[in-house]
């Protein structure tokens, strides 16, 4: 059964004890929000080994860091931003690490879906082939509705150069939908 | 496709992915491995101990890995010629009953480094790429939590030499951390000068 937080008082309450090292709450707070976290980890990384690494190490950075929490935005809003970092710390220094085994080796990273609709599986696909920045910008701008001031904060970019990079990967989405329609 | 379409096209493209937003429910329960982390009792002589280790392979590991940090902020550069950054000054010991342990403090020539590398360390960050801004600040962070874990197991084992050692080589990374922040971005702005 899940235990989700009804309303947003509840939810901040829930914080508030969880602020005084009370596990129980914060479990109740991760009930309530893994499955929007790990959906953001997911499309992110497009991995899902990879995802759940991501949303643990989210959730134990959340609890390390709740006292930084104030309440200025919602719960999930900050703990989106949280994951976000995460996923972007883990791929840095993955990214180093497959700089080194790419010398041995030139195996794809499998990607994976989550959409059951046809359409939207293809859409997904294409969103997964993307480059990670126009990627990163796509999911968090398009997906999550995330303003570009906001995408650019989360992503350490400029305004701009988020904007630049939607329109990238609009660009290179619709090239490969429309290959795979002909 | 003209121009009608290719709007048309990319609407629908933003509609459907603004559908991608539904919550997924991973396959399986992340919570226990989650708890075990956040709830561990902390053990007297066990999972302090556990805990400074870990610490100080975290900072072992990040120091071994700061060149990533040098070559993304002076990549680019065609001048090799320029130093990266000046030595840390030796340290110096003194008997004293200060919050280093309970017999050491860091010396005066230390010190003074490190308050005048830490008091300018904002505006050279400001110098920094985000990225590479935000890699020193995990950085230092990794490195301040250890001298922190560090310190309080110290409080409890204060004649422990090899705990003493590792918090001095711990206080000697954030110097060179903080060193080379300020020669990256000293090199940076005699590049941007020229």
């Amino acid at each position: 059964m899940a235990l989700a937080a009804d309303t947003a008082a509840d939810e901040l309450r829930w914080v508030r004890k969880a602020q005084a090292a009370d596990p129980f709450a914060f479990e109740k707070l991760y009930r309530a929000n893994v499955d929007r976290v790990y959906g953001l980890c997911l499309r992110m990384t497009g991995n899902r080994s990879e995802a759940e690494d991501c949303t643990q190490d989210a959730f134990i950075q959340a609890w390390n860091k709740l006292d930084k929490f104030r309440g200025d935005s919602a719960f999930g809003t900050w703990l989106h931003r949280v994951a976000v970092n995460v996923v972007l710390g883990r791929m840095r220094k993955s990214r180093r690490e497959q700089d080194r085994i790419r010398a041995v080796s030139d195996v794809a990273p499998v990607r994976e879906t989550i959409a059951d609709d046809g359409e939207l599986r293809d859409l997904e696909h294409a969103i997964n082939e993307l480059p990670s920045g126009a990627r990163h910008v796509f999911v968090l701008h398009a997906v999550y509705g995330y303003s570009h001031g906001e995408t650019g904060d989360m992503l350490g970019i400029a305004e701009g150069t988020s904007k630049a990079q939607l329109s990238r990967a609009r660009r290179l989405l619709v090239q490969q939908l429309e290959a795979e329609m002909k | 496709m003209n121009g009608n379409d290719d709007k048309t096209f990319d609407d629908e493209l933003m509609a459907r992915a603004a559908q991608l937003s539904a919550p997924v429910t991973p396959e399986r329960d992340l919570w226990p491995e989650i708890e075990q982390v956040i709830s561990a009792p902390l053990q007297p002589g066990r999972s302090v101990w556990n805990r400074v280790w870990a610490q100080a392979a975290a900072v072992i590991l990040l120091v071994g890995g700061s060149s990533g940090l040098t070559y993304m902020t002076m990549s680019g550069s065609e001048d090799a010629t320029l130093p990266i950054a000046a030595e840390a000054p030796a340290f110096v010991f003194e008997q004293a009953s200060a919050n280093f342990g309970s017999r050491y403090t860091l010396g005066p020539d230390f010190q003074d480094a490190r308050r005048g590398l830490a008091a300018g360390l904002d505006d050279r960050l400001g110098n920094l790429s985000p990225e590479a801004r935000e890699e020193v600040m995990q950085n230092l962070e990794t490195i301040r939590k250890a001298i922190d874990d560090i310190s309080n197991a110290l409080t409890e084992e204060p004649d422990n030499v090899l705990l003493q050692e590792l918090l001095i080589e711990t206080y000697r990374d954030e110097l060179s951390m903080m060193i080379k922040v300020d020669g990256i971005t000293r090199a940076a702005m005699r590049r941007g000068d020229i």
